[in-house]
């Protein structure tokens, strides 16, 4: 179990592939092969303990299969995860590997479909701690579920009512304090803010980082809001089509994004700071991802184009996955 | 100066439910003048779709208009009977509104939905209306629009939709448009291009419009003027620059520090406690005094006007009526 890095979370190599075949009979009356949508296509990344490591894109790329296939919701087709030395996905890690999910949970997009409605509140905050056995204790439950319901801002007596009676903002609190309640340290956070209206969403990210620098957590952030993911990553990583094509200290890739994608993102995002701001939209949109472009994915809509990238995949070298800023 | 294009005074909507009359919206004006593009902006239930559903006669029942005018070109609309407001419809306002899918009949080819729109509202004959159709889509940009014309919605990804969508709003030429939400079911890149459309379409044709957001990065980019709404009220109006940079009222303040930059690194986003009152519960006086943090004596009993604080800018606010906290 020895590792040489320091990382947290290790992921290599990570591939999914969706069966998006039509059904047996048609296939074989129309004689089509399968077909399959390379949902994730051989993304590697790392995070640190007590980092930030955010993933963005447009919808398609990829970002939240892979956050699913990192906590496990999802197998994967190939490649690994390795959370603080134990292999989520390979076989013989099992008994290891249920310890391990106590100690990741996950923050939904939706907080209207994460909570059961049928549920009051302090259950389902106590449902980690039943589950995996912290407390056995009725009393001590009680006790844990109100100071967690404090701890994200709300009152200990909250516990008694149903989702229905908060607001987007308060539910995503109680999905918070759900994530705390299993001693969580590592948090996967899928779109946490993109529910909610700009002020709530600033009382969330403010929430959670005051929660990361407590705890120490960890946090795998995934979100298509640039401005969000600056707030929040210490590391950033960019997908387009299932591939990582950037990755970047946060700092780095505002100050100097590289990979011709990041930079037209960038550009793309309308901010605060820019009224009036003249620009040069992006041509295209996503190419479909069942039938992608050849060798480098992005290169129909990339200035830059040349023939090696429509014929050969670009590497990730050195933080970016390009042939124009790697030229050999 | 000029007739405004669309002049809203003292606009008010009501939902009578069994539990009261609730008010949507509650004394809002504004004017917009050719060729300008008004952002509104704002939380959920700050009144911002209401406030566009009012302005054509969109507001079903429960909901009516208790008061108030809106004139299109200095005439009154508001009073319209149903007919006459059908025919205002598409002809003289148009809608584009947030998610392009519902928006289209996914039964007809795009080809039959502009046609019928415009022939609806011209004479054109059927293949005048198809050169027309197809210029409209050259316009927002949909490639070899000749061949599109004829698929079906389904057939069109998100942002070519909404530029259908926006063709569709155009058909009749109109004054006056009203976006509510156009770019949010949208990706980043594709919202730019949107946005890019929008603008020049603005521009060319000197139509005015009316750009309803929760995105303040599309109204400071997008828009001319902002107001910013809050619980059915407008708490400040005034030029896109002026109200982002230095906004007056002490809401608009909480909202511009509660949005993350790309430009600036900011270590806390600003907060703004407590959430929107419901509608049953708007609290006397200045709707917004219990979680305001500058609140005084005055701010609980009476409620303040649109005070001008600048250069056409002016915020709902005693702490800029001149006569202090007293």
């Amino acid at each position: 179990m020895a590792r040489k890095s320091t990382a947290f979370t290790e992921i290599t190599d990570l591939r999914r592939l969706f069966d998006v075949s039509k059904p047996f009979l048609n296939r074989v009356i129309e004689r089509q092969p399968k077909q399959f949508l390379k949902a994730v296509d051989g993304v590697s990344f790392d995070i640190k303990k007590g980092e930030t490591f955010a993933l963005v894109g447009e919808s398609g790329s990829g970002k939240s299969t892979v956050a699913r296939m990192v906590v496990g919701l999802l197998p994967v087709t190939s490649g690994e995860v390795v959370i603080d030395g134990i292999s989520m996905t390979k076989v013989a890690d099992h008994a290891q590997r249920q310890k391990m999910r106590r100690r990741m949970q996950m923050i939904f997009q939706d907080p209207y479909a994460s909570l059961n409605p049928r549920w009051r509140v302090s259950r389902i905050i106590a449902e980690p701690i039943r589950a995996f056995g912290l407390m056995t204790d009725n009393a001590a439950i009680e006790a844990r579920v109100g100071e967690l319901l404090g701890l994200v801002g709300l009152h200990p007596a909250d516990g008694v009512k149903f989702p229905h009676e908060f607001s987007g903002g308060q539910r995503q609190r109680i999905a918070i304090a759900r994530t705390l309640a299993a001693n969580a340290e590592f948090i996967v956070c899928d779109e946490p803010t993109s529910a909610l209206d700009v002020s709530v969403q600033a009382q969330i990210l403010n929430l959670m980082r005051d929660l990361q620098k407590e705890f120490g957590l960890t946090y795998l952030f995934i979100s298509h809001n640039l401005a969000v993911v600056r707030h929040m990553a210490t590391r950033i990583g960019v997908m387009y089509l299932g591939r990582l094509v950037e990755i970047a200290d946060s700092k780095t890739l505002f100050s100097n994004p590289r990979h011709p994608y990041t930079r037209m993102l960038l550009d793309a995002v309308p901010d605060i700071g820019m009224t009036g701001r003249q620009r040069t939209p992006v041509a295209g949109e996503i190419p479909n991802p069942i039938n992608p472009p050849s060798g480098c994915t992005f290169h129909p809509r990339c200035p830059l184009a040349t023939a090696r990238c429509k014929a050969e995949a670009p590497k990730m070298i050195d933080g970016v996955a390009c042939h124009a800023v790697n030229p050999n | 100066m000029s007739v405004p294009v669309l002049s809203v005074r003292d606009l008010q909507v009501e939902f009578v439910t069994r539990r009261g009359t609730l008010r949507a919206l509650d004394g809002v004006s504004f004017d917009i003048a050719k060729g300008e593009i008004l952002g509104v902006v704002g939380e959920s239930g700050a009144g911002k779709s209401v406030t566009g559903s009012a302005l054509i006669g969109l507001i079903d029942p429960p909901g009516r208009i208790a008061g108030g005018e809106v004139l299109l070109h200095g005439e009154r609309i508001d009073n319209l009977d149903a007919e006459s407001l059908r025919r205002l419809r598409g002809k003289k306002i148009g809608m584009i509104f947030q998610d392009p899918l519902t928006s289209l009949n996914p039964l007809y080819r795009v080809s039959e939905q502009l046609i019928q729109t415009i022939r609806t509202h011209t004479t054109l004959s059927e293949r005048a209306a198809r050169e027309r159709a197809i210029g409209l889509l050259n316009e927002v940009g949909i490639p070899a629009a000749e061949r599109r014309i004829d698929s079906y919605p389904h057939e069109f990804s998100g942002g070519m939709r909404q530029r259908v969508v926006i063709a569709l709003a155009l058909c009749a030429e109109p004054d006056f448009v009203i976006a509510d939400e156009p770019t949010t079911a949208l990706d980043v890149s594709v919202q730019a291009q949107i946005i890019a459309l929008l603008k020049r379409l603005c521009a060319e044709r000197g139509m005015a419009a009316m750009l309803v957001t929760h995105d303040m990065g599309v109204i400071a980019e997008t828009a001319d003027r902002v107001g910013v709404m809050y619980a059915g009220r407008v708490v400040e109006i005034g030029p896109v620059g002026d109200v982002i940079k230095e906004p007056k009222h002490p809401y608009a303040k909480g909202l511009m520090g509660a949005i993350p930059s790309l430009e600036a690194e900011i270590d806390r986003l600003t907060q703004i406690p407590g959430s929107m009152p419901r509608l049953s519960a708007i609290p006397a006086g200045c709707a917004f005094n219990p979680r305001c943090v500058d609140v005084f004596d005055r701010c609980r009993s009476e409620r303040p006007g649109l005070i001008g604080v600048g250069d056409n800018h002016k915020a709902a606010c005693h702490l800029h009526d001149g006569k202090g906290r007293a």
